[in-house]
């Protein structure tokens, strides 16, 4: 972990000692983790093991009780709610096992939505929804409502509406879990068509297999980091490559199927 | 080892965006759009309440225009002088002169009598003499219908030629008590123990409506025919509109200078207004009624959006998780909340005015509601809309966005 000499890209995530306990139960126990620019990796654990703790921690949905967090070189331990928000609304995307589509909104509505909160007005959000949607290969499925689309295809919408922004990082919750299996490996392959392009990626899975195949896989066990692939030194990112949104244009354009 | 922060890249300070006013509007609006049918009945009792009140405001508005034409088409410019009551109690009667100097008065324009005779008035010599339903025999001017606006529907008016004959004209009650339907040569009642021919029918008086169960005949025959002793009862008088208060204050003493606290001057116009007046009652009590409606409609929107914001809770979740502030959250549900209420007083403003527009059609009138009484309509449903909708948004934009995202 040494960043004087060589380091292949700054950090946009960082954990330090970060606990977190919930009446009695410490559901998170001093987990380190460093993500750092154009990752793609896994956090894999059990159900129990603290997962979904960590997602809401790395998300900035929840505070740590203790320990620092620092999304995209914020210390969000100094920021407030509203600067909380700010930061998920430009420098995080989320992605759920769920999807969260609303019903009886159109594909590109919902995508567009997903940029309501950046500060861009409704045409440029509506321009990115559909350039973003083409690009996860959802062009022909623009005026479509979630009740007319299959789960993958949700779960490219909603792909679509957490990157639409160009996010410093990308967080994916059992991305796949409510697909099935030739879904769920398109999906994968649009995940790492996104990473392949530079954007930073974070995969939350119960799924070892999925979590195998990923460049960098994380163990979460009783909320403890178990292993990490990374401190092997072995898997690593891309090199940087030119600015975020660019790479991110790119890997949209190499995921299309 | 452990890692260090890097020289914090410069921390821009972070700063949520704005949303416009279209967006919030839409955004508001987009958790009404999926729910129609919800949207439409809560709005509903809000329609029904502020409906009853613009319904009470315009229909109490309609009548009145009704009756402001009404008395623009009679004019109010009507006086009538009376005999009162004497200082002793006993009955007063208006000195004999009294009409003429009445007439001298500069701003009058006309002026007219009837005298009460004591004579009574039957169907026929057969009838008992008790039954005299309550029609008064009044010796009447020839100029009488042109001063209190009174029309002959049948026959004729007394003229000058006939006033000596025993000739009557009948208002319409006395013609229906006597069971007389037209006038005629042929037509005659028994009137002070001798036959009357009725020569004319009129149509209601508005502004003397003692006139309606008359039985008028001319001055000269009520002297000779019935023994009226020739002092007038009642005198009719129109004033230029400008002079009518002042006439009205020299009325008495120009009447009978002797006794002018004995005599009564009234305004029947004010009289017709002042019975329109008495609605005011029940207006005020449908007004309750409405706002009562209004106040069930308000605990039903507060209700509405209680349940929204429970059953949204991963909505509420997947926008903080997309960046949306507490604040932006509460704005949403507020927003909606005034949505909902505005929609159902437009509705409700739509069926006050159908239901005045119906009502007025159905009297005849025309129909007014007032534009304070929509705008308020509109105001009020805005400031319930507001208030129910104050705690559901405060609960929604509470809610930690962990909590919310875990709702299934």
């Amino acid at each position: 972990m040494t960043d004087a000499n060589g380091a292949p890209a700054t950090p946009v995530l960082e954990l330090h000692g970060v606990s977190k306990t919930y009446a009695d139960v410490h559901a998170l126990a001093g987990a380190d983790l460093t993500v750092r620019r154009g990752e793609l990796l896994a956090v894999v654990g059990p159900s129990g093991s603290g997962k979904s703790t960590l997602l809401n921690i790395m998300g900035t949905l929840a505070r740590p009780t203790t320990g620092a967090v620092r999304v995209d070189g914020h210390d969000i331990d100094e920021l407030t709610d509203r600067e909380l928000s700010a930061l998920r609304a430009t420098a995080i995307g989320f992605v759920f096992q769920q999807f969260h589509l609303a019903p009886g909104v159109r594909a590109l509505d919902a995508v567009a939505d997903g940029l309501l909160y950046s500060g861009r007005p409704l045409r440029r959000r509506r321009r990115l929804a559909e350039q973003t949607l083409r690009r996860v290969g959802l062009g022909h499925r623009l005026g479509h409502e979630p009740h007319q689309l299959s789960g993958g295809e949700k779960q490219r919408v909603a792909i679509a509406r957490a990157v639409a922004g160009a996010p410093a990082l990308l967080l994916a919750d059992e991305p796949t879990g409510a697909l099935d299996s030739r879904s769920g490996a398109a999906v994968m392959e649009l995940l790492h068509g996104l990473h392949r392009a530079g954007t930073t990626v974070v995969v939350i899975t119960h799924d070892r297999e999925i979590a195998a195949a990923l460049p960098r896989e994380v163990r979460l066990r009783d909320g403890r980091i178990e292993t990490d692939t990374a401190d092997g030194g072995g898997r690593t990112g891309p090199t940087r490559a030119d600015r975020p949104g660019a790479r991110d244009r790119r890997a949209l354009r190499e995921a299309r199927p | 080892m452990t890692a260090t922060a890097p020289p914090a890249a410069p921390a821009r300070r972070l700063r949520p965006a704005r949303l416009s006013p279209l967006d919030v509007l839409r955004t508001g609006g987009s958790g009404l759009r999926s729910r129609p049918a919800r949207v439409f009945l809560s709005a509903l009792g809000i329609a029904i309440g502020i409906a009853a009140m613009i319904g009470v405001v315009g229909i109490s508005t309609s009548s009145t225009e009704e009756l402001d034409r009404k008395l623009d088409a009679l004019g109010t410019n009507l006086l009538t002088v009376a005999p009162g009551e004497t200082v002793g109690g006993g009955e007063a009667h208006l000195p004999a002169e009294a009409t003429e100097m009445i007439g001298d008065i500069a701003p009058v324009q006309s002026v007219s009598a009837v005298g009460l005779t004591e004579a009574r008035v039957y169907r026929n010599d057969r009838i008992p003499a008790e039954e005299t339903g309550g029609i008064g025999v009044y010796a009447a001017r020839t100029d009488l219908p042109a001063t209190v606006g009174a029309r002959v529907t049948g026959g004729r008016w007394l003229n000058t030629a006939d006033t000596a004959y025993p000739a009557v004209v009948l208002g319409p009650d006395a013609a229906a008590q006597l069971g007389v339907h037209a006038a005629g040569p042929g037509v005659q009642v028994w009137l002070g123990g001798r036959w009357f021919t009725v020569v004319g029918l009129l149509a209601p008086t508005e502004l003397a409506p003692e006139l309606d169960a008359a039985a008028l005949i001319g001055w000269p025959a009520a002297e000779q025919e019935v023994g009226f002793n020739g002092y007038a009862t009642t005198i009719y008088t129109r004033t230029e509109e400008t002079a009518v208060e002042d006439v009205q204050a020299v009325l008495g003493a120009t009447a009978n200078p002797q006794e002018p606290t004995s005599v009564e001057v009234s305004r029947p116009s004010d009289a017709l207004a002042a019975k329109e007046a008495t609605d005011d009652a029940l207006n005020g009590l449908l007004l309750g009624l409405g706002a009562v409606a209004l106040l069930v409609g308000g605990v039903g929107v507060a209700n509405t959006m209680v349940i929204s914001v429970l059953e949204r809770r991963a909505e509420i979740g997947l926008r903080r998780s997309l960046g949306a502030t507490r604040g932006q959250i509460r704005t949403q549900f507020l927003c909606e909340s005034l949505l909902l209420s505005a929609l159902g007083g437009i509705g409700g403003v739509l069926l006050g005015i159908g239901v005045t527009a119906g009502y007025a059609s159905y009297q005849g009138w025309p129909a007014v509601v007032p534009l304070w009484a929509m705008a308020g309509g509109v105001g009020a449903t805005l400031a319930i809309g507001a208030l129910a909708g104050f705690y559901p948004a405060v609960r929604a934009a509470r809610l930690p966005p962990t909590e919310a995202l875990a709702a299934r």
